[in-house]
């Protein structure tokens, strides 16, 4: 009997928080550019949470890997302030703008690598292409069980149960592990890892494997890129307000009452 | 014959009684020993550094009883007779061993001055106990418990007291001598004590008095009798001078090669149940155990005040009983123990607005054990507000706590003001405006800026903001706990502050500017708040009111600017040089003010710590009671927050509100109205 | 051979909307590519349903009939369509961007050998080299990403609200009876139970109240409930929405969320009270067709994509709203 092993799937991407004002559409270079740092793309953070919430109640081994063409140690560290176990970074320009598949096929070049594994939890979609493709297809090219927007996950006698959040109910679903499970964000908020702790976890030696593509055994051919013909801004959603006026709030209301009434 | 008394009379084999002293004194001492062990081990590691500096307020506050006095002098006066009697008593005790084993005195004059002051000392005792007893259980005043122990403890003083004087009065009655009429009371007692009996009853009684009197003392280590003990120690310990800052102990440049372990990072996972207290200060433990529950912080938390489930009592008394459960061999040893896990989760309840150390009879800082707290909750991560989670990520990677890039910073300027801006080239001004980030980015707060810089321009004074490249002073940081998030942003603001070298700071907000005061290492920079420098001007009729206003007003003290910085006057001075402003005072002012609930990092988290109403709506409903037409605050949250109060209480017909800079400019311009 | 396909869903024996949508988009797209086009139709009893789709006019409705499609499990339909799409080689496939579409998509593409593309808001055909061009909006919708694929069949989700509604035709769809083997033995992931939740459809709301995080405490969204009551009953569908934040508090459950990752609307009239609009929100509702604001901040976002807007306090406006809305019915 070992502990269980959980793999946390992890996109460093640029923060879909960000305020409105820090993002600029470059068309001409196809790039978005957001002025604020990059994070783990929120809904992988549900994922880690999950994975920490089931290591409160057992024995359990996570492993954060994450895939890109650049990384940065100051964003993913984080994973491992908040109690994740281990880091897998694999960090090459042959992965810059892959396609779902091509990232699915990588990462589960990576996770052969890394041995048996119990749960794989990653997040539903990532906040940059918000795809929601990559763990499905994971689980296609593993070959087990995959579950979707899960909004909590349980671990029982070699199962993973899991609610899902479906149109009109929550859906109770069992698979055996191995499994996929991808992650939505009722399953809650990644705990807070304080600023002293993440300094801590720039400073000291972290249990990380840094790999490159080579290391992989990928074979070139399965990694295409988006066919990405142009990036667009978006149509410009303004419309011409009317203000309403009045000289009180009731005549105000009594005015956009009126302009409803004609609506319906 | 000399007046005098026997001592031990018809007492036999009185060296029982130095025993029972002797062995209940050791007890006392050995469990005292118990109380610094439990302390020793909750202690962050550090020295406390002694001084004579706090012996003056110890003289003052334990003899004059001057703080109980202050807000509530039947309180204070209650308890001055207790302490007098009782120590008055055992002053005469003493003297009495004295006298009887060392060097006789005792006679004469001396002896009839001293039988006096005794039967005073035991009346003012008795009257100070039943008073206390009428204040708990006739008038049941709101903040007093009552507990078993709050009953026996004046009724056990009270019943020694009786006692002594029933055995005085049977001394006297059957040994009558002229000079006993100055033992008053038993004189009178000695008329009820007639009779055989009494005599022969004399030692039984006289054993029974000296054993309950003796047992009391016994009581001290587990009651709140321990205050007796431990107020003086904290009222001393909290009044020595503080350290002065504050850097984070861990060494930044420690070796590279350090490697993780997660063991040991994550030591206190199991314990998420609750967070065990450590790396406390010694003033803080002496005052937790000194803690008699009286209840005035209670009385007067803002948090309590409207309905809120948080206490600040209840709060000291749970610290204290996880502080024992965890640290004593024993366990708790209390008879009363409160331990109370729940509210040790309503961390996030408190604004830090202080009020509870101004009422605190021994000077307890409940709020700064809450903010201790906090940064235990903080490192751990889990029990964070999921808002408070978001703002304080914002803090990090936007550099301010609001959803706000930092261009937008330079939102509150108009047009046609003309701003100077801070630079390597511009470096004649007289002083940096620190706007702040609620100032800058908030669309009510805005005002404070936009006014603000409009009264400094009209009377030529020339200042400089850093605009866009102004940093976060990272106060929210460190009122939530976040103690390296903060580290971070001071490193970041001095850095800038030198950059740019910037040594007079000017700021909106009284939070920025007890953090840049209090918390930034001092001699680098001068720090004032904005009523500071409206106050020199009034004070250099520099201010030209144009127009007489004719309205009534009141003015709200934030608690950063009133209670922590101690700035009252000030704003009221500006406040009454506006010709035909009247200024009336809420109910709660000055150094009571009631906090608006902004503070704390509350101005960041949901409705889900709401009571029966918000501070805010208490506090517009205290204004609106003054008559006044305006409420007049100099914060931006607390602007913020009234202004929602007002509404949301539905006083927005009868009350407004302004920051003192609006309403000094309305008073200046000819062209607006109030 | 050559077609475009289009999956249709169906709730309670009746077509959902996006189908019809997704049908209007086949068509254009087979028009132009020179293909055929027809629905593909799962379910249980569903020869009712299929002459509905029929009466659309694609050239052929694809009828599955099994026990195993009486509801939705992904690993039974990923494993029937993969079939029916290696046995017909269809160019592409058009699926909409519900819980069913996001399931099965990127499944079906990998089975496939092919890719898949999501949430895309509208096509369009290169007539130089026969591929279709799908537009797809990236960082919440800061962008618009136009992409092209050489793989096929292409799987293509499309959000909903983004294309118009086929209409009905005089030219009947031919029913084709597809079999297909299927077996529980496909079924990895076992379903329990379910659950039912009391949910809002909102996108099926003719009018959204929605409120955010100028709402001042969950008391308040009573008097929203109150103001929808009242549209109600002068006879519009009306519904009580939120942004996230609020569902984030608990204020209420998570099929009130409009926004990208909440429901996707373009209701008549859309009230946002106290909402700012950060883009993940405005997504979701700026398809309204007519946008109503409240909100204190007269530089918010929300403002500057409504039709009518007050610079108000709603805890002002509302109460006399409900007054008003109660006088004129």
């Amino acid at each position: 009997m070992s502990d269980l092993k959980i793999i946390v799937c992890a996109k460093q991407i640029p923060d879909p928080e960000a305020p409105f004002s820090s993002v600029t559409v470059d068309t001409e270079k196809k790039k978005v550019e957001v002025d604020a740092p990059d994070v783990i793309n929120p809904f992988d953070e549900n994922a880690l949470e999950a994975a920490l919430r089931i290591k409160e109640t057992m024995g359990c081994h996570i492993t954060v890997v994450s895939l890109g063409a650049s990384l940065s140690d100051t964003v993913l560290r984080k994973a491992i302030a908040a109690g994740a176990n281990e880091l897998v970074l694999i960090e090459d320009p042959v992965f810059e703008e892959l396609d779902s598949n091509s990232t699915a096929y990588a990462l589960s070049k990576a996770i052969e690598q890394l041995g048996d594994f119990d749960l794989i939890l990653t997040g539903r979609q990532a906040g940059d292409w918000d795809a929601g493709q990559v763990g499905s297809v994971l689980a296609e090219i593993l070959n087990i069980p995959c579950i979707t927007m899960a909004c909590g996950i349980k671990v029982e006698d070699g199962h993973v149960i899991v609610d899902k959040t479906i149109p009109g109910a929550i859906e109770v679903v069992k698979a055996r592990m191995p499994a996929l499970v991808t992650v939505s964000n009722e399953v809650g908020e990644l705990r807070y890892v304080s600023r002293s702790k993440l300094l801590a976890m720039l400073r000291k030696r972290i249990p990380m494997k840094k790999w490159k593509a080579d290391q992989l055994n990928l074979a070139p051919d399965l990694l295409s890129q988006v066919g990405l013909l142009e990036l667009l801004t978006p149509p410009d959603m303004r419309r011409d307000c009317v203000l309403i006026e009045g000289s009180s709030p009731e005549e105000k209301a009594a005015e956009l009452a009126k302009i409803i009434k004609s609506l319906i | 014959m000399l007046p005098y008394r026997k001592l031990f009379w018809k007492i036999e084999h009185p060296w029982i009684f130095y025993l029972i002293v002797i062995s209940v004194s050791f007890f006392v001492i050995g469990m005292c020993l118990l109380y610094f062990s439990v302390w020793k081990k909750s202690l962050k590691n550090q020295n406390t550094k002694l001084s004579k500096k706090p012996l003056g307020t110890v003289f003052l506050d334990i003899f004059l009883h001057r703080r109980l006095l202050k807000d509530d002098l039947a309180a204070g006066l209650m308890h001055l007779f207790i302490f007098w009697g009782f120590f008055l008593l055992l002053i005469i005790t003493a003297l009495l061993s004295i006298h009887e084993h060392i060097h006789p005195f005792l006679f004469g004059k001396i002896y009839i001055v001293f039988s006096s002051a005794g039967e005073f000392a035991g009346l003012l005792l008795f009257i100070g106990c039943l008073f206390a007893l009428i204040r708990r259980y006739v008038q049941k005043v709101p903040r007093l418990e009552n507990t078993f122990e709050d009953a026996l403890m004046p009724t056990w003083l009270a019943i020694i007291v009786l006692s002594g004087f029933v055995l005085e009065g049977i001394r006297i009655s059957s040994q009558p001598a002229p000079w006993e009429r100055f033992s008053f009371v038993g004189w009178i007692f000695s008329g009820f004590m007639k009779g055989a009996w009494t005599e022969a009853s004399y030692p039984y009684l006289w054993w029974a008095h000296a054993i309950i009197s003796i047992g009391f003392l016994a009581t001290i280590p587990f009651t709140k009798m321990f205050h007796l003990l431990g107020a003086p120690i904290s009222i001393y310990l909290q009044n020595l001078p503080k350290p002065v800052s504050t850097t984070l102990e861990e060494d930044l440049t420690a070796d590279q090669e350090e490697t993780y372990d997660q063991e040991e990072f994550f030591e206190d996972a199991d314990e998420k149940e609750h967070l065990l207290p450590r790396d406390l200060d010694l003033a803080t433990v002496a005052f937790l155990d000194a803690c008699m529950r009286c209840g005035r912080c209670v009385e007067a938390c803002p948090s309590n005040g409207v309905g809120e489930p948080y206490a600040p009592r209840d709060f000291v008394q749970a610290m204290r009983s996880l502080i024992w459960q965890t640290y004593s061999p024993f366990g708790d040893i209390r008879f009363l123990k409160r331990p109370n896990k729940e509210m040790l989760d309503r961390l996030w309840y408190c604004t830090t607005c202080r009020a509870c150390l101004e009422v605190c009879p021994i000077y307890g800082p409940t709020f700064q054990l809450v903010l201790s707290q906090r940064e235990l909750s903080i490192e751990e991560g889990t029990s964070v507000p999921d808002l408070l989670n978001q703002t304080l990520e914002r803090l990090f990677k936007y550099e301010n706590p609001w959803m706000s890039s930092k261009k937008e910073k330079l939102g509150w300027i108009e047009d046609d003001m003309d701003i100077q801006f801070i630079s390597p080239s511009k470096q004649d001004y007289e002083f940096c405006y620190f706007v702040g980030c609620t100032t800058s980015v908030d669309a009510r707060a805005r005002s404070i800026a936009k006014a603000f810089a409009s009264i400094l321009q009209r009377v030529g004074i020339d200042f400089g903001i850093l605009g866009d490249k102004e940093p976060c002073c990272g106060d929210i940081a460190k009122r939530v706990g976040e103690t390296g998030l903060f580290e971070e942003k001071k490193e970041q603001c001095l850095t800038i502050l030198e950059k740019y070298n910037i040594q007079k700071i000017v700021t909106s907000s009284p939070h920025c500017y007890y953090t840049l005061n209090t918390d930034y290492p001092k001699e680098i920079f001068e720090v004032n708040h904005y009523t500071q420098v409206l106050h020199h001007l009034v004070m250099n009729n520099k201010l030209d009111f144009a127009k007489q206003l004719n309205v009534t007003v009141t003015y709200h003290d934030p608690c950063y600017l009133g209670r922590h910085s101690r700035i009252f006057d000030e704003p009221r001075e500006v406040i009454k040089a506006i010709p035909g402003v009247k200024l009336v005072e809420m109910a709660h002012n000055r150094e009571n003010s009631l906090c608006c609930g902004g503070g704390g990092g509350r101005m960041w988290q949901g409705s889900e710590l709401t009571g029966e109403e918000r501070m805010g709506e208490r506090r517009a409903r205290e204004a609106a009671d003054t008559g006044a037409e305006i409420l007049i605050t100099a914060c931006p949250l607390c602007l913020i927050m009234m202004e929602d109060g007002i509404k949301t209480s539905r006083l927005d017909k009868k009350l407004k509100v302004m920051d003192l800079n609006e309403f000094v400019l309305s008073a200046m311009d000819t062209a607006t109205n109030v | 051979m050559g077609e475009i396909l289009v999956l249709a869903e169906s709730k309670e024996g009746s077509l959902e909307k996006p189908t019809l949508e997704l049908i209007h988009a086949a068509k254009g797209i087979a028009s132009d590519l020179g293909v055929g086009s027809a629905t593909l139709l799962l379910g249980n009893s569903i020869t009712e349903l299929s002459n509905e789709i029929a009466g659309y006019g694609l050239d052929k409705v694809y009828k599955l009939e099994n026990s195993l499609f009486k509801d939705f499990i992904g690993d039974v339909w990923v494993a029937a369509i993969e079939q029916v799409c290696k046995n017909l080689n269809p160019d592409a496939v058009l699926i909409s961007h519900s819980d069913i579409g996001r399931e099965i998509a990127p499944r079906l593409a990998y089975r496939l050998n092919s890719i898949a593309t999501t949430d895309c808001i509208s096509l369009s055909v290169n007539q130089d080299d026969k591929t279709i061009i799908k537009n797809k909006p990236i960082y919440g919708g800061n962008a618009i990403a136009v992409l092209k694929s050489l793989k096929q069949p292409e799987i293509i989700t499309l959000r909903k609200n983004c294309f118009p509604l086929a209409e009905a035709s005089s030219e009947k769809s031919e029913i084709v009876e597809l079999p297909v083997e299927i077996s529980q033995d496909v079924v990895k992931v076992e379903i329990l139970e379910r659950k039912q939740v009391d949910t809002v459809e909102l996108d099926k709301a003719e009018v959204i109240i929605s409120g955010g995080r100028g709402i001042a405490s969950d008391e308040d969204f009573k008097m929203l409930e109150q103001l929808a009551d009242l549209i109600k009953k002068a006879g519009a569908n009306a519904m009580v929405g939120c942004s996230r934040p609020i569902v984030d508090m608990g204020w209420m459950s998570s099929d009130h969320q409009v926004g990208l990752t909440g429901t996707m609307v373009a209701p008549g009239i859309y009230l946002a009270i106290g909402i700012s609009g950060a883009i993940q929100h405005l997504v979701g509702m700026v398809r309204s067709k007519k946008i109503i604001a409240i909100n204190t901040d007269p530089g918010c976002n929300m403002l500057k994509v409504a039709d009518y807007g007050l610079v108000d306090d709603y805890t002002e406006i509302i109460p006399h709203l409900i007054k008003k809305m109660e006088e004129l019915s």
